[in-house]
């Protein structure tokens, strides 16, 4: 089972003049299977949270500790942009971020280019494929790694709507098999609730302001009532934060 | 494996529709590039067409030919002396001679120039080499080839420093410019999936920087053949320029047309048929970035 600890977390970029506070005194714990959504204005932070918790960014002041079983997790990172290597091929790009080139670590990487529908581009450069394409190419080089826990930036948002609500329930199936931790960052209220059993919300200057629990069953449907309610709470909250900020 | 493998046979039927229109668009694309060829290699032979028309002795109204064979020899003269000199033999030992010069030359020149590349990184080094690359980018080779000449004689360091003055700095400014483009959110993509450090440089940076080691290697070859041949000319006592000298002050003009005509096609050859096949050949991915 896969452990967030985050304690006092503050992060800073610049100096002087320029000195820009992206988060602020974070204190947060996630534990187990969690499906947990990361909400808030553009600017808010969501974005550095995740390149602090995946090692990109080092704190300003503050720790986090990521575990699994003891140990240090494995994180996988599906970024707003697909981040392809353009001079390598589909395979190769997940077989970039594998530990060994086994014939076993091949076929798990043919798997999950299956499953999101790209088994036969494989051997297509990142530059022959379409945006949407490369975005999924992505989501299956973070899901081949089998991560402990999966960490997602807005990965749907430049998706078509189809795409994005096949590979949300694909998303979701993983997730419920695997048991794996996911933590999701995405503007849109609709999907986090459709997907998550917790929903953080970040405010401008980088504050934890809510953190809300829906315990509804899966698979939600957004005309259910149940759904639309927790979604119109949600929302209720990001207005008084957008109060509260003008 | 086997699953995959039959269910990609299965599939197969629809992309036979896709083989023959690809097919068409590689046919179209060979057709174009032999007309390209044809135009090409025309230019050649109308201007050598004129040339040996000119030498003609049938201009009586012109009391002879309007140029005279002895000043300028024509394209078959050249090429009968070109056979005659390549049974001589001199031909290859001139050319070993040259080749070896530009190779240890712009060998050097191509590490050093890459070195103040990665240099220039800092501020103060910048500053420090800012000019140098400056002034070598902006003066002509001549001048290095006969300040060279004048200090170094025929001796071999000389012609290795002209070309290295020469073209260093165009090594230098790609490979600044490819460093100052790295790209950080492939690096920190890496980071995050902990791919270490030495995976990261082979897969990540040295692939990026390729291209930019390329063009310098191609802008700075295509200037250091031609100091090297001066050089040849000023000072030295073998290779190409060197042969060239001879004929031109022996006034052996059909020779010394045959030896910048031999250079000229081996240049070309290198520089368009070598140069260009690697580039393909290595940079793929970027025919498939701009095809889109
Ligand atoms: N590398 C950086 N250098 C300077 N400022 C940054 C950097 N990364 C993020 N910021 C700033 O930190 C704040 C939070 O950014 P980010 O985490 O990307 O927000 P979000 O993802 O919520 O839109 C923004 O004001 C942004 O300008
Ligand atoms: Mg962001």
């Amino acid at each position: 089972m896969a452990e967030i600890r985050i304690k006092n977390l503050h992060k800073e970029f610049g100096v002087g003049d320029d000195k820009v506070v992206a988060l602020e005194d974070v204190n947060l714990d996630i534990s187990g299977h969690s499906f947990v959504s990361i909400v808030g204005p553009s600017g808010c932070g969501k974005s550095t949270l995740l390149n602090i918790l995946t090692g990109i960014e080092t704190p300003t002041n503050g720790t986090v500790e990521i575990t699994s079983d003891g140990h240090v997790a494995a994180p996988g990172y599906v970024f707003q942009a697909a981040r392809l290597l353009p001079w390598r091929t589909v395979t190769d790009n997940l077989l970039f971020v594998q530990e060994d080139r086994s014939e076993g670590t091949k076929e798990r990487c043919q798997r999950y280019l299956e499953m999101v529908q790209l088994g036969d581009k494989g051997d297509k450069f990142p530059g022959e494929l379409s945006g949407g394409m490369q975005q999924r190419v992505g989501i299956a080089r973070a899901f081949s790694i089998e991560p402990d826990v999966l960490f997602m930036d807005e990965p749907f948002s430049h998706l078509d709507a189809i795409t994005a609500r096949a590979l949300r329930r694909e998303l979701h199936h993983m997730w419920d098999e695997t048991k794996k931790m996911v933590v999701f960052v995405t503007h849109d209220v609709g999907e986090a609730v459709e997907l998550s059993n917790r929903i953080l919300v970040f405010a401008k200057g980088g504050r934890l302001e809510d953190d809300i629990q829906i315990d509804l069953p899966f698979p939600r449907d957004p005309a259910d009532d149940e759904v639309a309610v927790a979604k119109a709470h949600v929302l209720r909250k990001f207005e008084e934060l957008d109060l509260l900020a003008s | 494996m086997t699953t995959t493998e039959t269910d990609s046979a299965t599939t197969e039927t629809p992309p036979a529709a896709r083989v023959t229109e690809e097919e068409l668009a590689r046919k179209a694309r060979r057709s174009e590039l032999t007309s390209r060829w044809f135009w090409r290699i025309l230019s050649y032979v109308a201007v050598l067409a004129i040339w040996e028309f000119a030498l003609l002795d049938i201009f009586s109204f012109l009391r002879g030919s309007p140029l005279d064979p002895k000043l300028l020899p024509g394209p078959s003269e050249v090429v009968a002396t070109f056979f005659e000199i390549w049974g001589e033999g001199t031909m290859p030992a001139a050319f070993q001679a040259t080749l070896t010069r530009i190779a240890v030359g712009f060998g050097l020149s191509f590490l050093i120039g890459a070195m103040i590349g990665i240099l220039m990184q800092s501020k103060w080094f910048e500053g420090f080499f800012k000019d140098a690359v400056l002034i070598s980018l902006s003066a002509p080779g001549l001048i290095w080839v006969l300040i060279t000449a004048i200090i170094f004689g025929n001796r071999p360091l000389g012609p290795t420093i002209a070309i290295i003055l020469t073209t260093f700095a165009l090594v230098t400014v790609n490979v600044s410019e490819g460093i100052r483009a790295l790209p950080k959110d492939l690096i920190d993509m890496a980071k995050s999936f902990q791919v270490n450090v030495f995976k990261r440089n082979r897969q990540i940076v040295i692939p990026h920087l390729a291209p930019y080691l390329f063009t310098g290697l191609r802008f700075g070859f295509s200037i250091a053949w031609k100091v090297t041949v001066l050089t040849e000319v000023f000072s030295s006592s073998a290779g190409i320029g060197f042969e060239m000298r001879i004929s031109a002050v022996l006034f052996d003009m059909s020779e010394f047309l045959t030896w910048i005509l031999a250079f000229f096609f081996f240049a070309l050859f290198l520089e368009k048929v070598v140069l260009e096949a690697i580039e393909r050949r290595y940079f793929r991915w970027r025919q498939a970035v701009t095809a889109t």
